[in-house]
């Protein structure tokens, strides 16, 4: 018995031992949820980050060099991810792209910043994350307070005047709907109900009955799809025959597929624009791409802009023509204008923030489409 | 009289720990770091799951109770964060104390869920944002960085020193407690509660304390934690922690030091070691925790029938 | 009042599926005094299975929707049942006779293993049952919405678990099951094989739980290889809740977990629910320690 347990004991310190042979390529790292909850957009954005490289080092790499993508699991988990950081850290990565998720980026954006890689979060909009001061710290999403004007905008426009407001208590959401709810006392909106679900259940009927006797013309969700689709579902179920509106954690293929097509029809949300209505030849032939090697659509937007953040690095480090942590973000700050994203023209501003309006209104149709709606 | 080889194998380790930060990199000395804290919240549970035998699921909630207490302290009054280690302790130690007061008597199994509804208690409440105090699921942010005699530790490598001195004065003073008259109490609680109370001890007094001590080094845990992360959040505090900390006390030996550092080892090492399975490496992890159970069902050191159980190579003794 | 009773029968429904997976918990803590953490894993394994053999045999289109979903039912039980004692010969029988914490931690090993098994082979995305195969057919009485399949739900899972009452109370089987819960040797003295006995509660205690992830594959449609721990959670609450070991207590405990969830969430606080339904718990345990239903035993030392 003994000698199992030494042969555990360097199984795990050979393990930890095992560092990062230098090669002649440039690395970008991915960090990414592969385990987890949230293990299907981690998984999406590997696909993506992966046949982007894949195609990049077609056409020659960057700098001479084949691109390799070094991926590491954060679990979704704000520890995980910072272990996750700190071993991309000694692996000697040009820059990083991820993560999904605000307080798993949170996690491991000082680490980053002091070892000087540049990071491009893609599913990370809580607003303070660029108001540290980070040199080295991007994002190709959209932060919660523009989201949430734009859906203030959107049911002042689309003319509702009770509102029931409902998220999931996570950061995000409840970041999303606290933003909506000031903008629309402001404006004279009457709030008729703000609570919050737990997300991962199945039956959300008590909430729904709850949500129903406060009689609202249109109820925001500013939670993630499964959850939506759910509420959708059951909602239809109850013969209840109000419009929802939902924010960019909705925006995903599988929300009508949980829902049902019936259910889902004429649900709007907020997103930035879908990869499909993009016309630039990039995005287009990008997909098609995408669909011929892993036979379906990527799961959700933010897995497309891990791949924006992907193209923004290489793009950087050829703008720069260095693989240099400084130099790079100096490069993306400073002279990464108007660069076609598959999610459309990228900048950044001096926090690191994506510029530009980016958000849409869809609206969900009776074949289970998203349709791009103009107010 | 001839050195032990068990004393031996702790000298041994101690030297190797001490200069592992000069071995390693950022990423391998962090995750000894989190080895280490585990190890402490391990040692911490020990002492009311391994030595006194009550059955607790919900570790999590003591230490969320001392990192918040820190990072509210430290963001909002300034209070450097060591500075605010002993109140983190009392405050996590006392409110394990009046949580488990009415409920300490319940069955083994009873109490389990219990305790695992007070950590969902104190997580929704964090969530929720109680008194306004916690930042609800966005947590605390901005936490300061420890100051040790005017040096700022940042590094990887200095936070090992500071975790790893941490852990190796609280073994050296849970060691002397395993050994006092409370400790001995305590195992006597565990062993057989009827006859323990027969013989004059008062049952309820000492599962209290064994409560309120264990939580509150739980509750420095979450202070140094803090310091660490600079940011905190309830979802570092799910019931998946409490889980995995349970997970370390049982499969270490319930009641052994030595067993517990092993266990905090593996159960945290070994996800990181099986990063190179990709999507399948908790598939791994799972299997490895089933069959190390299987292998070791006492525990991979058990605490039983030895003086100084706490270095790997004590079992030679027995072969 | 009408908001009321329409709340009411959300919980009880909500509670009939916690019953049926509670009534797992209960079984196997009964007979080896363990908690099962790897059953609402069984559970997911059931909404699962379910969900390949209705899409591959395409059992509903052949059978019409009865017969098809009872031949889709009693196979997802089978399959789940073996699986159950196929779990409990690898993870649980070689530790019989060691430490009960250490059967725990294998059996949490036992849960990890089991959910990231389903994630690698169906993937991580939320898998959906397809629409259409229930009939959507929704009940009002006195204004109150009741959808047919919630009330066949309810209906099925008290049912069952009668069922599994009188198995229990009224047959050979099921007193030599009670004999080896009440003392594992003295049954043996008596001439019951308590091999056989665990055998057959890891046989019927999954496919209850496989048939409980059936129902919400084909109810709520949404599933994934998570699901299992929040329904794992909520059902071992529920039996704790009616007094563990206890075949009526799991099932009064789970109906009664959800009444009070429904209701909590609408009269009290929806953010608050789950810290709701646990202080309810937490008050019942110190009003009577060993559950409502569960009898007054001094500890087994």
């Amino acid at each position: 018995m003994k000698q199992k347990l030494w042969v555990l004991a360097a199984a795990l310190g050979l393990g930890i031992a095992a560092a990062a042979g230098a090669a002649d390529t440039v690395k970008i790292g991915l960090m990414a949820p592969m385990t987890g909850s949230w293990a299907s957009e981690g998984q999406g954005m590997k696909k993506i980050v992966e046949l982007l490289a894949e195609q990049q080092n077609a056409k020659g790499g960057v700098l001479g060099k084949q691109i390799e993508v070094v991926t590491e699991d954060d679990g979704g988990d704000p520890r995980t991810a910072s272990l996750a950081a700190q071993r991309l850290t000694t692996k000697g990565v040009a820059a990083v792209v991820g993560t999904y998720g605000s307080s798993v980026t949170e996690a491991s954006q000082a680490i980053y910043d002091e070892a000087g890689i540049p990071q491009i979060a893609n599913g990370s909009t809580a607003i303070r994350l660029t108001e540290k001061g980070l040199k080295h710290f991007f994002r190709t999403a959209p932060r919660d307070d523009e989201q949430g004007r734009m859906a203030a905008q959107t049911i002042d426009k689309l003319g509702f005047k009770k509102v029931a407001i409902l998220h999931d208590s996570t950061s995000y959401a409840k970041g999303l709907a606290d933003e909506a709810n000031a903008l629309m006392k402001k404006k004279g909106r009457d709030i008729v109900f703000f609570d919050a679900l737990t997300p991962g259940e199945r039956d959300y009927t008590t909430i729904l009955t709850k949500l129903k006797g406060a009689n609202p013309d249109v109820v925001l969700f500013t939670g993630y799809f499964p959850e939506a689709g759910l509420l959708l579902r059951q909602k239809k179920d109850m013969n209840w025959k109000v419009p929802f509106i939902g924010g960019d954690a909705t925006n995903n293929a599988d929300l009508v597929k949980i829902a049902g097509k019936e259910a889902a029809d004429g649900y709007y949300f907020l997103s930035p624009p879908q990869p499909q209505d993009l016309d630039t030849a990039d995005a287009k032939n990008f997909l098609a791409d995408y669909q011929k090697k892993h036979n379906e659509l990527p799961p959700s937007i933010w897995a497309v802009l891990a791949g924006d953040g992907f193209r923004a690095i290489v793009a950087g480090i050829a703008g720069a023509k260095s693989a240099d942590g400084g130099q790079i973000s100096g490069y993306l700050h400073k002279d990464l204008k108007n660069f076609s994203g598959l999610s459309g023209p990228i900048s950044f501003d001096a926090k690191g923030d994506r510029e530009g309006e980016v958000y849409r209104v869809y609206k969900v149709d009776g074949d289970g489409k998203f349709v791009l709606q103009k107010l | 009289m001839k050195p032990r080889p068990e004393v031996l194998g702790a000298g041994a380790f101690v030297a190797l720990m001490a200069v592992a930060p000069l071995f390693l990199n950022a990423y391998q000395v962090d995750v000894l770091n989190s080895i280490g804290l585990y190890a402490l919240l391990g040692l911490s549970l020990n002492l009311i799951l391994g030595e006194a035998g009550l059955f607790n699921m919900g570790h999590a909630a003591f230490y969320a109770m001392g990192a918040y207490t820190a990072a509210i302290l430290n963001t909002r009054y300034q209070i450097p964060i060591l500075w605010t280690l002993p109140l983190s302790g009392a405050v996590a130690g006392a409110f394990a104390l009046a949580v488990a007061r009415p409920v300490v008597h319940l069955r083994g199994d009873y109490l389990l869920i219990v305790t695992i509804g007070v950590g969902e208690i104190v997580r929704i409440a964090l969530v929720n944002d109680v008194f306004g105090i916690t930042g609800g699921a966005n947590g605390i942010f901005g936490i300061g960085r420890p100051r040790v005699f005017g040096y700022v530790i940042r590094r990887p490598e200095q936070f090992f020193y500071l975790i790893w001195g941490f852990v190796a004065l609280s073994i050296f003073l849970f060691l002397r407690l395993k050994k006092s008259r409370f400790g001995r109490a305590l195992n006597y609680l565990r062993e057989d509660e009827v006859a323990a109370e027969g013989s004059g001890i008062d049952t309820a007094y000492y599962k209290l304390a064994a409560f309120g001590l264990g939580a509150a080094w739980a509750g420095m845990a979450g202070t140094l934690f803090a310091a660490k992360m600079t940011i905190i959040s309830p979802e570092s505090f799910s019931f998946w922690e409490s889980v995995v900390l349970f997970m370390i006390v049982i499969l270490g030996g319930a009641g052994s030091i030595a067993g517990v550092l092993l266990a905090a080892f593996l159960v945290v090492g070994l996800p990181e070691v099986f990063r190179e399975f990709a999507g399948a490496r908790m598939l791994v992890f799972g299997l490895v925790m089933m069959v190390m159970m299987i292998f070791r069902p006492q525990g991979l050191l058990p605490a039983r029938g030895r003086r100084f159980p706490w270095v790997a190579s004590a079992g030679a003794l027995k072969q | 009042m009408e908001e009321f009773f329409q709340q009411l029968t959300n919980g009880l429904a909500v509670g009939g599926i916690y019953a049926l997976i509670a009534l797992g918990y209960t079984m196997v803590y009964g007979v080896l005094k363990l908690i099962n953490f790897a059953h609402g894993d069984l559970f997911t394994y059931g909404a699962y299975l379910g969900l390949t053999l209705l899409t591959s045999l395409a059992l509903t289109d052949r059978l019409g929707f009865a017969a098809g979903v009872l031949v889709l039912a009693l196979m997802v039980m089978g399959l789940v049942a073996v699986l159950g004692a196929l779990l409990e010969r690898a993870a649980y029988r070689p530790l019989r006779q060691s430490p009960r914490l250490s059967a725990v931690v294998s059996a949490l090993g036992a849960s990890i293993f089991l959910q990231n098994t389903l994630m690698l082979i169906y993937g991580a995305r939320f898998q959906v049952y397809p629409d259409n195969i229930l009939p959507a057919a929704t009940l009002n009485i006195f204004g109150l919405y009741l959808p047919l399949m919630r009330v066949l739900i309810v209906l099925a899972s008290v049912l069952m678990m009668v069922a599994l009452y009188l198995f229990i109370q009224k047959t050979k089987i099921g007193t030599a099951i009670r004999a080896a819960a009440i003392d594992q040797d003295a049954a043996r003295l008596m001439g019951i094989d308590v091999n056989r006995v665990i055998m057959l509660v890891f046989l019927v205690g999954p496919a209850l739980g496989g048939i409980a992830g059936l129902m919400v594959g084909l109810y709520y449609g949404q599933i994934n290889f998570t699901m299992g721990w929040v329904y794992g959670m909520k059902a071992f609450t529920a039996a704790i809740l009616g007094g563990i070991g206890n075949i009526p207590g799991a099932m009064v405990g789970g109906l009664l977990l959800g009444v009070i969830e429904a209701l909590g969430a609408a009269y009290i606080s929806l953010a608050w629910k789950d810290a709701i339904a646990f202080c309810v718990l937490i008050l019942i345990l110190i009003v009577r320690p060993t559950g409502l239903l569960g009898e007054r035993v001094a500890d087994k030392v």
